[in-house]
């Protein structure tokens, strides 16, 4: 895992209950807005299905490193921290890092004590969409480079 | 709210916020989203978690009468409490903690018509602070859950009697698109579709934009002009899991006063997974 996500789950599972409640709504409020160039693309195509919220992830690469953002809405701050604990620990990230992030990244945070089952595998949903965004630039700038 | 066949069960923000402080009122957050109530809650509320509090964590079921005693004992809901249930997207998860009450028998329970979202529409007063009560006595009453709940062999039996079912999923689980919510492994089926006779009703349409319910006419509208339901009929609502139908179980029981409503909580990730039940595709 890179360094700043190892930190951040790290951050997390030592925390108790009460903390880790805390600690989650603080990187809720801290998730960055989405940028304006980005903002007129919220469709379906951005969009993650598996959350009942309307919840959009893009990625931009810069060379072989991706960066991330988010749009969430406020009505979700769970969602909102999950989402914000990936753009800050994978931000600048390699396709292969965000690829190796363990699925069971919930779990490692401590997360699912609070969150219980059900709400954990719809935050599944987010990191397993995000996996398959970066394979699919990957995939995509691998063609791009044969077609060269 | 005057056209509803039971009003009293529904309750104003302003009758909350003119209530909060009366010992014989609680008032009860239950969330989809678990960070919600730290983030600001209505003053003086408390959390109960539908998850967390009301579910057993081993057996697929809701938990003992005596943990739910402690629940309430903790809460400062004594048995003659008035319960005052709110919560995040259109008091769907308020509706369920509302059922669960009702399955052990506690006698006065309200919802706040608008629920969370209209209470911060309206810019009225949040605390982050969790209140404490002094602990109750509290002594489950009980009641008899199969008038409000029902299990899968009698969903089969209430289907072969050619009685009345509604769907409150999505458009998509209802006609059998969408397996289950994709990459939501744990909660799938293995069948797509539904329950044969089962009339699509999305929960969502009994509720406005702001969250409140809509109006007696409205819903008559949708239940009866569409559905062909009446209030003689024996109904059962079922969804994915058994919450958003709580919703649709709360509309026809109170709002428009359904005696024999009962609420399939098994539902689809049960129905779905069952050998040998019938299952409709497509639209009906």
């Amino acid at each position: 895992m890179p360094p700043a996500l190892d930190e951040l789950v790290e951050e997390l599972r030592e925390a108790d209950r009460q903390e880790r409640i805390e600690l989650l709504i603080d990187l809720a409020n801290e998730l960055p807005p989405l940028p304006d160039r980005l903002s007129q693309y919220k469709d379906e195509a951005h969009r993650v299905p598996e959350c009942q919220s309307p919840v959009f992830l893009f990625l931009e690469r810069e060379g072989a490193r991706i960066h991330l953002f988010a749009d969430v809405p406020p009505e979700a701050p769970t969602v909102r921290g999950f989402v914000c604990l990936l753009v800050r620990g994978l931000d600048g990230a390699t396709v292969e890092d965000v690829l190796n992030v363990p699925n069971d990244l919930i779990q490692r945070t401590g997360m699912a004590e609070i969150l219980g089952m059900q709400r954990t595998s719809g935050l599944s949903g987010v990191l397993h969409r995000l996996k398959a965004m970066v394979a699919r630039t990957e995939a995509a700038s691998t063609n791009q480079a044969q077609q060269n | 709210m005057a056209d509803y066949a039971h009003p009293e069960v529904l309750v104003s923000a302003d009758w909350v916020e003119q209530n909060r402080d009366n010992p014989k009122v609680r008032i009860v957050e239950s969330d989809e989203d678990v960070l919600l109530y730290d983030m600001g809650h209505v003053p003086g509320a408390v959390k109960i978690d539908w998850q967390g509090d009301l579910q057993d964590q081993l057996i697929r079921d809701y938990i003992t009468a005596e943990k739910f005693a402690d629940i309430c004992a903790r809460s400062g809901i004594a048995n003659d409490t008035t319960v005052v249930f709110y919560g995040d997207k259109s008091n769907w998860w308020a509706c369920y903690a509302f059922w669960a009450f009702k399955l052990f028998g506690h006698d006065d329970c309200r919802i706040m018509n608008g629920g969370r979202k209209l209470w911060i529409d309206q810019k009225r007063p949040l605390s982050k602070e969790t209140p404490s009560y002094p602990r109750t006595n509290y002594s489950v009453k009980g009641s008899d859950p199969s008038t409000i709940r029902i299990f899968r062999d009698e969903v089969l039996a209430h289907l072969k009697a050619g009685k009345k079912l509604i769907d409150v999923r999505s458009p998509g689980e209802y006609t059998g698109e969408l397996l289950h919510m994709p990459d939501y492994p744990q909660e799938g089926s293995l069948r797509a579709g539904h329950i044969p006779t089962a009339k699509s009703v999305p929960w969502s349409r009994a509720v406005n934009e702001d969250g409140t319910f809509k109006s007696a006419d409205e819903l008559k509208g949708i239940f009866e002009q569409e559905c062909g339901l009446n209030s003689a009929d024996e109904v059962v609502a079922y969804c994915r899991i058994g919450e958003r139908s709580s919703l649709t179980w709360f509309v026809l029981t109170y709002l428009l006063g359904y005696p024999k409503v009962r609420n399939y909580d098994g539902s689809w990730t049960e129905w779905g997974n069952l050998v040998g039940v019938p299952i409709a595709r497509g639209a009906e």
